[in-house]
């Protein structure tokens, strides 16, 4: 295997390895931990926000984005080309931002019953110095229920097609604009609402 | 009231990233990794070597004269408590006749 390409990084600073030799990588036994090395050089940063926007604090992100290269090397066997690295990727990430919010909801309460808390961590977990608008969104998106609120994410800062949320959440196309909709009017309502 | 509407809001978030975190982060998820294969590796190893010592104990017992003759072994210690020689003699088939006598003689009795 050409192993020279997993270390080009372009003139923005970026690495451009392809999903391709990164994926070529990961099944491979002898390069699996080079392959780890690769798509946290490359997806880190935005699985960590995609997961920090889910569970806002930064120690629950953190266990959570450990927890999703573990299972990157763990089910590295069960990735399959005919969909794009990062979906797979994205979707780990998003089972393993459930999973912690679900743990942290206990057997009484669901994920979207923890809307009001995730909303106080925004405030508690913002900068000093950061902008009031930006929390207030966070706080809306935080409300959100969790279908909604993981389409809008996607969508809204990953920039992220209808085809390839559907990819990682596993909703129709259509479902997922509904719910996109949804989440940008309540979103809407709450700023109007709460605007200073 | 201005129109509202979301492009106009900036994408970045209220919240940091620690620094360093993702390359703290790497080196953590790579070292437990490589904990993991070892652990893998070594379960193999423990697997393959059980493996390896039931196959032998198996073959032992099919490799072992006695299993292979099928003989029913006379218990001395009972017989010599229990009944004559002479009696026991009497009882014995020629195939376990025959082991005795082998065995008489390699035990120079």
């Amino acid at each position: 295997m050409k192993r020279d390409d997993s270390s080009i990084v372009n003139s923005q600073g970026s690495l451009s390895v392809s999903d391709e030799s990164i994926a070529r990588l990961l099944c491979d036994d002898s390069h699996v931990e080079e392959a780890v090395r690769l798509i946290m050089k490359k997806y880190g940063e935005q699985l960590y926000w995609h997961i920090r926007r889910m569970v806002v604090a930064h120690d629950d992100a953190e266990d959570a984005l450990q927890e999703t290269m573990i299972n990157v090397y763990k089910y590295r066997s069960t990735y399959s080309n005919e969909y794009p690295l990062s979906s797979w990727l994205y979707k780990i990430a998003t089972n393993e931002s459930l999973k912690l919010l679900k743990n942290r909801s206990g057997f009484t309460l669901s994920v979207d019953d923890l809307g009001d808390s995730l909303k106080d961590s925004v405030r508690e977990e913002a900068s000093p110095n950061a902008d009031e608008t930006l929390i207030l969104l966070q706080e809306a998106i935080a409300l959100l229920p969790t279908k909604q609120k993981m389409v809008f994410n996607l969508r809204y800062y990953d920039d992220k097609s209808y085809e390839e949320i559907h990819d990682i959440v596993g909703d129709s196309v259509n479902t997922l604009k509904t719910n996109y909709h949804y989440a940008v009017q309540k979103i809407k309502d709450y700023i109007l609402e709460h605007q200073l | 009231m201005k129109e509202f509407d979301l492009e106009n809001f900036s994408r970045e978030m209220p919240f940091t990233m620690p620094e360093h975190f993702l390359d703290d982060m790497t080196e953590r998820v790579v070292s437990q990794i490589g904990k993991q294969r070892k652990q893998k590796k070594e379960r193999k190893f423990v697997a393959l070597f059980a493996g390896a010592a039931s196959a032998a104990a198996v073959a032992l017992l099919f490799l072992h004269p006695f299993a292979q003759s099928g003989f029913n072994i006379p218990d001395y210690e009972s017989i010599s408590q229990c009944a004559s020689v002479d009696e026991v003699f009497q009882t014995m088939s020629a195939d376990e006749l025959g082991l005795y006598s082998m065995m008489s003689n390699y035990y120079g009795n």
